[in-house]
Order: structure tokens, then sequence, then C-alpha cells
């Protein structure tokens, strides 16, 4: 027994050295850290078919400075925990000098003070709660730019209402909304930003409720929609709570002018799939749409659907995905090496177009690092995405007013 | 053994082993880091241990006081910027209070009606820390930039409170204390018959218990600088886990933490990183349906756990399989 507990823990040993290898000549190693497994998993899943899509294109077509680019996954579980430890893991033993991904706010947010305590430059593709790219959450200032190694695609989730503004003044004026938000903190910021833009708007709120991912009987929180009428609802959630959520709004027969989703959930094929009829008429921030005049937005598309299906197509979180797949080749491709440190300079010289649209690292308020992106308004009609606003781009004409017997009893 | 601190000659062995190991891993911070986890569940299981194993107390809470501990360090941290390393100091404090508090009320509940009275107080703690945001601030969680790039440092402090743990559980069950707790495990009317006030000596234990788990708790946010309610007040990730340490190691015995704490790390790291990448992906989609067959196979095989059952297990590798234990 003494051997075999000797022999198990000398295989542990060599598994660790074996894992720690480092190949120079090898292709280019890239960290990603995605919800791969647990209640995230959709998103995670459809981020890392973008990375792989964007992979595929970018070794066929000389990858890297003559090296492939490979991406190494991990999974962060949706715990912020479990992120702290699967960047570490990254850094610490594939090495890799540049890590992209980042989903949620909370696990994003945890897992870039490793990636900056490491020094090592984190592209955040997703995580969008506002704190991620200000250096002063990380003990840092405004101009310690230099020091600072998170770099972040997508808007902040203050921003991802901005769209919706235009639309709810323009097209949809309501005098009254509630809010309901997983109590994360992308949930709990979300809400607060889309409450600052109501008293803009001079709309009334009701009630600012919060509740935990997972949730499976919404009733208690929507029979509030009943008994109070706001004309608009405002949820903020992932995508199996923005399923039932609007499931059961069914079920209770609930009439609000506007159901309103932040983006997230209710933008992903899944909440389609799961929320059925119930998800048809509902209105959605959004920070992409495949028809936006973007050149290679439309590509992009028709590539992921021919390649995973068109069952499950992609929202704006494949296109950051992929979008931040090209931000990372741009800035290995003018990286002097491949360390960690030439590789942030390059991130910071950052001027390009993507997919997701143009991106450029700059520094307003108390953010820096941060790309300055439009926000868009996207609808479900009949079963499809359509983007509704900016009026200019759309090509679509906005559902509304919306008969919601007629929609949930068809 | 009776001479301070009650340590046998093997036992100095495996510390010894334990303070080199560390050095063996240098090239590997993430190994390092797994050994971290291995020792803060040592502790935790220590603690559990102490309470259920010896006391016959079956906590399903502690989470509650791992949190408070967590909590103890980071709030002070949050509102007065005061370094998170005091939680060393006031996270066991902390947790000895929360202790008596819900030992006022659970001790009045036996058997299952306990388990349930601790399995509640932890979730009303994540529940209210994650709604006090003024305080706790809520599910944002707290963070804080961790002190040491390099994981030596927090492995020797972990280490030492791992030791002081097993010490302390040690000492505790050679001494008069512990038996008393023995006593009330085995029969709480017939302590009290003979004298022993089960009510102090229960709250004893939980105190001693909830110290080391708050400690824990601290700990845990000095070296991973984040804590939120859904991670240290978690029902199965702290809870649940504490108690399989407990059960796969061996419950009510001295070293049987430290081993299920051992295993309960490498395995579910194993699987959860597909063999440290070398496997294919589909195994780390699997981790958890591992883990659930290894405390399956515990249970129905080695109910004594791996340190309880050491002599089945020998004896079954050694070729002499006996069908009746003992």
């Amino acid at each position: 027994m003494k051997r075999s507990i000797a022999l198990g823990l000398a295989l542990l040993m060599i598994l660790g050295l074996m894992s720690c290898a480092k190949d120079e000549t090898g292709p280019i190693k890239v960290g990603v850290l995605l919800p791969l497994t647990g209640a995230k998993a959709k998103f995670g899943e459809m981020e890392k078919n973008s990375f792989e899509l964007a992979q595929a294109e970018i070794n066929a077509s000389g990858g890297v400075k003559g090296r492939d680019l490979e991406f190494v996954y991990e999974d962060d579980t949706g715990k912020p925990d479990v992120g702290r430890m699967g960047m570490e893991k990254l850094i610490t033993v594939d090495k890799v000098p540049v890590i992209t991904g980042g989903y949620s706010s909370s696990v994003t947010f945890a897992a870039a003070q490793v990636a900056q305590k490491y020094r090592v430059p984190f592209l955040v593709n997703t995580g969008s709660v506002d704190k991620i790219t200000e250096p002063e959450a990380f003990d840092l200032s405004i101009g310690d730019s230099d020091k600072f190694y998170i770099y972040r695609l997508n808007p902040p989730v203050s921003e991802y209402a901005s769209g919706l503004e235009g639309f709810l003044k323009y097209v949809a004026p309501v005098k009254t909304a509630m809010i309901f938000h997983e109590n994360t903190t992308f949930g709990t910021k979300g809400a607060k930003a889309f409450a600052e833009s109501c008293s803009k708007l001079g709309i009334e709120i009701q009630a600012i409720s919060s509740y935990t991912e997972g949730t499976v009987d919404f009733k208690p929180l929507l029979l509030r929609v009943k008994a109070q009428n706001p004309e608009l609802v405002y949820m903020i959630s992932y995508v199996m709570d923005a399923a039932l959520l609007m499931k059961q709004s069914k079920e209770l027969q609930l009439s609000p002018k506007l159901f309103v989703g932040a983006g997230a959930g209710y933008t992903m094929p899944a909440y389609r799939e799961n929320a059925g009829i119930a998800s048809e008429k509902t209105i959605s921030a959004t920070l992409w749409h495949q028809s936006l005049p973007v050149p290679g937005a439309t590509d992009y598309y028709n590539a992921y659907i021919t390649k995973f299906g068109d069952k499950s197509p992609p929202d704006y979180h494949g296109v950051e995905a992929y979008a931040a797949a090209y931000v990372v080749k741009d800035a290995l491709d003018r990286a002097s090496d491949m360390k960690s440190a030439s590789i942030k300079k390059a991130l910071d010289g950052t001027d390009m177009m993507t997919a997701f649209g143009p991106v450029k690292f700059i520094a307003y308020d108390a953010k820096i690092h941060q790309n300055k992106m439009e926000t868009y308004v996207v609808q479900w009609i009949d079963g499809k995405l359509e983007l509704i606003w900016p009026k200019h781009l759309a090509k679509v004409t906005p559902v509304y007013p919306i008969d919601w017997q007629a929609e949930w009893n068809k | 053994m009776n001479n301070f601190p009650y340590l046998e000659k093997r036992e100095w062995i495996i510390l010894a082993v334990a303070a080199l190991v560390p050095w063996l891993f240098s090239f590997s911070p993430y190994f390092q880091g797994l050994l971290i986890l291995v020792l803060l569940w040592v502790v935790l299981g220590n603690s559990w241990n102490l309470l259920a194993g010896y006391t016959g107390q079956v906590s399903f809470g502690h989470a509650a006081f791992f949190g408070i501990g967590a909590y103890a360090a980071a709030i002070p941290y949050h509102h007065f910027k005061i370094s998170p390393w005091w939680g060393l100091v006031t996270g066991g404090l902390a947790a000895v209070i929360l202790g008596y508090l819900l030992g006022k009320l659970v001790f009045r509940l036996r058997g299952p009606y306990f388990a349930l009275g601790t399995l509640a107080s932890g979730e009303i703690l994540r529940l209210v820390f994650g709604e006090e945001e003024w305080l706790t601030n809520g599910h944002n969680g707290i963070f804080y930039m961790t002190t040491f790039i390099s994981k030596i440092p927090y492995y020797y402090l972990i280490l030492l409170i791992a030791v002081g743990s097993l010490v302390a559980v040690k000492a505790i069950m050679n001494s008069k204390l512990g038996f008393y707790f023995l006593s009330i495990r085995e029969d709480q009317e017939a302590a009290e018959a003979l004298g022993i006030d089960t009510v102090k000596y229960k709250n004893i234990s939980l105190a001693i218990s909830a110290f080391f788990a708050g400690i824990s708790g601290a700990f845990y946010m000095i070296y991973m600088g984040f804590v939120d309610p859904e991670v240290v007040f978690a029902l199965h990730s702290i809870s649940i886990i504490t108690i399989l340490v407990g059960i796969i190691g061996g419950v009510g015995t001295i070293w049987g933490p430290a081993v299920g704490a051992l295993i309960m790390v490498f395995v579910q790291e194993l699987f959860r990183s597909s063999f440290f990448g070398l496997g294919p992906q589909w195994i780390s989609q699997m981790h958890s349906l591992v883990f659930g067959a290894l405390v399956v196979v515990v249970i129905l095989y080695l109910a004594g756990g791996v340190v309880g059952d050491w002599d089945i297990i020998r004896k079954k590798f050694a070729g002499k399989v006996l069908k009746a234990r003992g």
C-alpha cells in the first residue's frame, strides 16, 4: 500500500511537470476564461464556438507571425473563486502571455484582479460591470495606464440601456416602470443604471426587486406587476431565468405595454428555445446585430450558423468573443515579442475594425482601456431577433403597441 | 504519548513532509494553490469533526462560521480600509460569538432537527449578507488586492492553522473534556445522569469548532482576496463539502479530516481540469458525477471513512479479504 501511495504521488508530480512544459516554437497559446459548465454554460458555449471559429480562420490565413494561434480554455463554472483559480492556472501552468474571455461580471472582476496581480494583459469581452476598467477598483489611479493590464471590448453595463433611452423617448413613451434583476453585480448595477435612465426620461419607478439566479418560481415577483400595473417591465437576467420570467408572465397573463430585457439572457437563442411563444415581441437592449452596417458582421453570422447550425444563431455575446480573438491576434502581430509586457503595449495601440464594430481602448470618466460603443434595441418578431432601433439602422419597424392577449393565445 | 503537543513520531514525519512539500512544487504556484486548498479543508474538516464526529452534534451549517470569519476580515477592510489580516484575530472571535448565539437556538434541537437547524442558520446568513448591501456590499462581494504574489507565505500560514487545529483536537480528545464530548455523543441522557453539564460542554465544543472555522474563513479572505455571500456561505460548496471531507476521511478520527481533505481536493481538481489538461475535455464535464460516485462508494463500503476503516482497506489490498470487520 505504501508503495502504491508513493507511486501515485510520483505520478501526480510528473503530471504537474508535464503540464508545465513550454513550447517556444509551437502554437502561440492564448488563455480564455469562460463558464463552460453550470448555469451560464450557454453563454460560454456560444463564446467558445466563436473563439474556435476565429482560431480556425486565423490559422488558415497564416496564423500569427507564422505560428498557429491556440486558445486554451479554462472553465470558471460561473463562480468567482473558481474563476480566480482558473486564471491562476492559465498564468502559472499554461503560461499564456495574454488572456481573453470573461463572461459574468462578478467572475470577470474577481479574475481580473489575478491578471492584474501577475501583470498579464486580460482583454475582457463580455463581463460588463463598470469597475472592471476603473483602475481605482484595483488600487491604481487613472494615470496608471502603464500599470493597468485590463482591457475591455464591450461597453460597461451602465451604458447598455443608452440605446433604449432613444427608443423609449421616441417610439414608446411610458410613464411607469418596474425593474426585476438578478442579484449579483451585473444585475444590481444594471438596475441602478436603468433607474437613472428612467429619471432622465421622467418614468416613475414603482419597484426594484432582485432575485437569485436559479430561482424557479417568479410568481411572487410577477404578482406585483399584476397589483401595480406598470407600463414597462425591465428585466436583467441570465438565460434560464429570463425564459422562466417570461413564461410565468404569460401564465399570469400580465399585460404591461412593454417587456424589456437588458441584453444578456434576452437576446440568446436559448431564451427563445426555452420561453417559446412567451418570448414573442419582447424587447431587449443589445450591443450588436448581424444586420448592422459593420464589415464582417453578416459574414461572421453566416459562418457561425454554417458551422454550428441555424438552431442557435449567435447574438452579441458570440461576436464579442469572435472580435476579441481578432483584437488579440492584431496585438500579437504588432507586439515585439511574446512577453506579456510587449503584448500589453500593443493592446494600448489597438485601433481596428472588427465584426463587432470599431475597437480602440480609450480613457473616459473613471475608466481607462475601455472600448466605447453604441448600443441598440432588438425585438423578437416571429421567432427572429430583429434590430428595431436606432431608426436609421433598423430594417424592421418595431411592433408597438403590443396586443399581449393576441400574442400569447396564438 | 501525553507530552505536549501530543504528536507521535510518524505524525512529526508527516508534518516535516508538509513543511517541505511547497518547495518541491516551487515551479508551480498552481499546485501550491491546491495544497493550500487541502490545508484549508483540513482546518474546516477538523472543526466539523470535533463538533460532529466527537460530540455527535452533526452540523450542516459550517458555512455560517466560515462565512462570518471571512466577513470579519472583509467588512472592516471594506468600510475602514483596515487590513484583512486582522481577520485572523477577529474571524475566530466573531465565529465563537455567532456559535454561542446559534447554539442558544439550535442546541434545543436534537439529531436531524439539529442538522436542519444548523443548515437553516447558514442559509439565513447567506441571504442576510446578500441583502444588507450597506454593510456587506451585498452580492457585489468585497475585493482586496492580496498581499503576496508568492503562495509560500499563505501555505505556511494555513499549515500553522491546520496543525494548530489538529493538535487542539488531539489534545482535547486526550483530556477530560474529550471524554465529556464522547459521552455526550454516545448518550446525552446517560451523560447528564453522570453529572455532565451537557449544554455547557456542547457549547464549548461548538465554540472551539466555530473558532477554527472562523479562522479558516478569515484566511480564505486574505488568500483569495474576494468574498461574496454565495461563495463563503455556500450550502453545497462549503457546508456539505465540509461534511464530505469528514465522512470520506473518517468521522471521529484525528487524521480523518486531513486524509479526507487531501482526497476531496485532488479528486475534484483532477476531474475538473481533465487530469491537469491531459485527458479529453469531457472528463471535466463529469467532475460532479465522479465526485458523487466517490461519496456513494465511501458511504456504502467504508462507513468509517478511509482512516476509520483503514484496516479493511489494508486487508483488501493485501489480498486478505475478510468478510467480517474486527
